[in-house]
């Protein structure tokens, strides 16, 4: 065994370049596509001050519910600065949230809770300001809610008397449950909403998962090379079976992919927020399997590497457009279950452990390696 | 040593060789000649165990070909018409990269020295580079890593110069007398058989072959 990988560590260090290429495309590549996409993305967005006049709860609440909505990036700023940018038109529009906010909106009041101010330019100000005070009246609706509730429990002389806050919690928690209703742009894998840092077109494993068929089908070209006829006769003069050697080298190729695939987990973490835990290290070491057992096979059936090079690029295609990955395909999996089932990329992409086509690939490989060698027969 | 008895070798209806025995003795060279195509590969192939004769038995050491395949192919070192190393390597990597994956041991001065003893002294030349003289001979050197008693060498001097070729043959020669190797070759220097070759085995049709060689005094089996 370690005699096998000394020979292959020597056909490494001849191509150690094509090799690491091969190896850090897929993190490299996700990593770059993430982030440039996500600042374009942040380029479009609307910018908008925001001067916060008093530092209470619902005031910065307001605040949080303003960032988290898609297209807009706010800056936090003071008047002064607010008005200056928008004469320069750094900014599109800002708003001050006065001093009282808080009281204001607890007494159920509306009046002057804010200023706005816009430039001649600010083509985002109506949509804008529209959407602040929609939020600004749900709370005071909701804070008005609570003092009916309060009065009518007072009232009535109910023995579980309800705090405003209660009230406002409770109306809280209605309102989250009725948004899981809502829907928004998905993927076929996620399910999960796009949590309003923007709309995210590629989701980072995703596009991890498309590179890495290819760079995984390019790799295994070793395998064509050395099933060349002209270097059989020596592989019958070695000490163990071609097919072994075969096998084994197959063996280390998914070892330094695996390395790989956990340096790329590694990556996404620190670079993209991509949590990972036991559970996804299992998907990601099922789905490696998969790949390289469905990548040995491909290969066995090429005599022509450059007819195996395109055939490899063909493929990936096809998955990537199949799984959702790329091109949002909802519709179509959720008319067709069974697609989701048998496509690889969209196992992974649920985050579920596939084993069909491991199983499947292994027996094939099985068959392949019990089979008499022909040339040896 | 190696006993062949009426092997033939049939693809589909087209007969290639047909009741072909022989037998080779310890420090013995045999020369194999005939025209392009006559099966001179063929038949080294079947003696290599690559290929299986469609009939005849042939046994080296008295074990049968047919049930001791993995022992056999110990003592046997097989040098390929088509030269097959590693291009992208050097001599030194393609003895290297063999030598792990051969049955028996040997260190790098071991590789180093086997490669000088036929003069081939590029140790550390890319091989893409190296003149064809020096491919045909890493292209035996690695087959004579793990010391095979019977060498089946198909066209090793084809493509080279004299110097190279009087190289080659000076270290058969030797391995022959000095080691007792058995040595089975082919090669269409008619020359170069009749100075190397105890004995001389004809196949095919072409009639030129035999006559040269009966000329010289060889003693000439023909099938
Ligand atoms: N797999 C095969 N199927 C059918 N015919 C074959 C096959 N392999 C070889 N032959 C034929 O067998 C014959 C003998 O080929 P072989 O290579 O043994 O000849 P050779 O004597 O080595 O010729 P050369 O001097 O050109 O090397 C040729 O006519 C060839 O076409
Ligand atoms: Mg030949």
């Amino acid at each position: 065994m370690i005699n096998i990988l000394q020979t292959r560590l020597i056909h490494w260090k001849k191509q150690i370049f094509t090799l690491l290429f091969w190896l850090l495309l897929p993190i490299v590549t996700t990593i770059l596509v993430t982030n440039v996409t996500s600042a374009i993305q942040d380029d479009s967005k609307v910018p908008v001050g925001i001067v916060l006049e008093e530092n209470t709860p619902l005031a910065k609440d307001l605040v949080t519910s303003i960032k988290q909505t898609p297209f807009i990036r706010v800056y936090e700023t003071t008047e002064e600065d607010a008005l200056l940018k928008i004469e320069q038109h750094e900014l599109d529009s800002a708003f001050v949230i006065k001093a009282g906010y808080d009281e204001q909106v607890r007494k159920g009041s509306r009046n002057r809770l804010i200023t706005s101010f816009q430039s001649d330019l600010s083509f985002a100000f109506t949509p804008v300001s529209e959407m602040i005070i929609s939020y600004v009246q749900q709370d005071t609706g909701r804070s008005k809610a609570a003092f009916t509730v309060k009065n009518l429990s007072d009232n009535a002389g109910l023995s579980k008397q309800w705090t405003w806050e209660e009230v406002v919690a409770k109306s809280k928690e209605i309102e989250a449950k009725e948004n899981l209703l809502h829907t928004t742009f998905t993927f076929a894998d996620s399910g999960q909403e796009n949590d309003g840092k923007g709309i995210t077109i590629w989701k980072p494993w995703g596009l991890w998962a498309v590179f890495s068929i290819l760079s995984t089908l390019l790799l295994f070209d070793w395998l064509i090379k050395e099933n060349r006829s002209s270097l059989a006769p020596r592989f019958t003069f070695i000490r163990i079976t071609f097919k072994n050697y075969m096998v084994i080298n197959a063996l280390f190729y998914t070892i330094l992919l695996f390395i790989f695939d956990l340096i790329a987990a590694g990556a996404f973490f620190l670079f993209l927020e991509e949590p990972f835990n036991l559970h996804s290290i299992g998907v990601i070491l099922s789905y490696r399997l998969m790949l390289n057992a469905g990548a040995f096979l491909l290969a066995l059936c090429f005599k022509n590497v450059y007819l195996f090079y395109s055939v490899s690029f063909v493929i990936t295609l096809l998955v990537a457009i199949t799984s959702g990955a790329i091109l949002p395909i909802d519709g179509i999996i959720q008319s067709y279950q069974w697609l989701e089932y048998l496509n690889p990329l969209a196992t992974f992409l649920s985050n579920k452990i596939s084993v069909i086509w491991l199983i499947i690939f292994s027996f094939i490989i099985g068959l392949w390696h019990v089979r008499k060698e022909k040339s040896h027969a | 040593m190696l006993n062949v008895t009426n092997i033939s070798k049939k693809y589909g209806k087209k007969s290639i060789l047909s009741s072909i025995s022989l037998s080779v003795q310890k420090g013995e060279i045999i020369g194999l000649v005939g025209e392009n195509g006559a099966g001179k590969s063929t038949l080294l192939h079947i003696l290599a165990t690559i290929q299986k004769p469609t009939d005849g038995v042939i046994s080296l050491n008295d074990m049968s070909y047919d049930k001791n395949k993995k022992v056999i192919r110990k003592q046997i070192g097989f040098v390929p018409q088509d030269i097959a190393i590693w291009d992208e390597f050097t001599v030194e990597e393609n003895m290297i990269f063999f030598e792990k994956l051969s049955w028996r041991k040997k260190s790098k001065i071991e590789l180093k020295q086997l490669c000088l003893d036929m003069e081939l002294d590029k140790w550390k030349e890319p091989t893409k580079t190296l003149s064809g003289g020096m491919k045909r001979k890493l292209n035996l050197a690695i087959s004579l890593i793990h010391d095979p008693e019977l060498l089946l060498l198909d066209e090793p001097t084809v493509g080279i110069d004299l110097k190279s070729r009087k190289e080659i043959g000076t270290y058969l020669k030797n391995q022959a007398i000095n080691e007792k190797k058995s040595i089975v070759y082919t090669s269409h220097d008619m020359d170069e058989i009749i100075s190397l070759c105890d004995r001389v085995i004809c196949i095919g049709e072409d009639p030129f072959y035999k006559s040269i060689l009966i000329d010289s005094g060889k003693e000439v089996i023909s099938f």
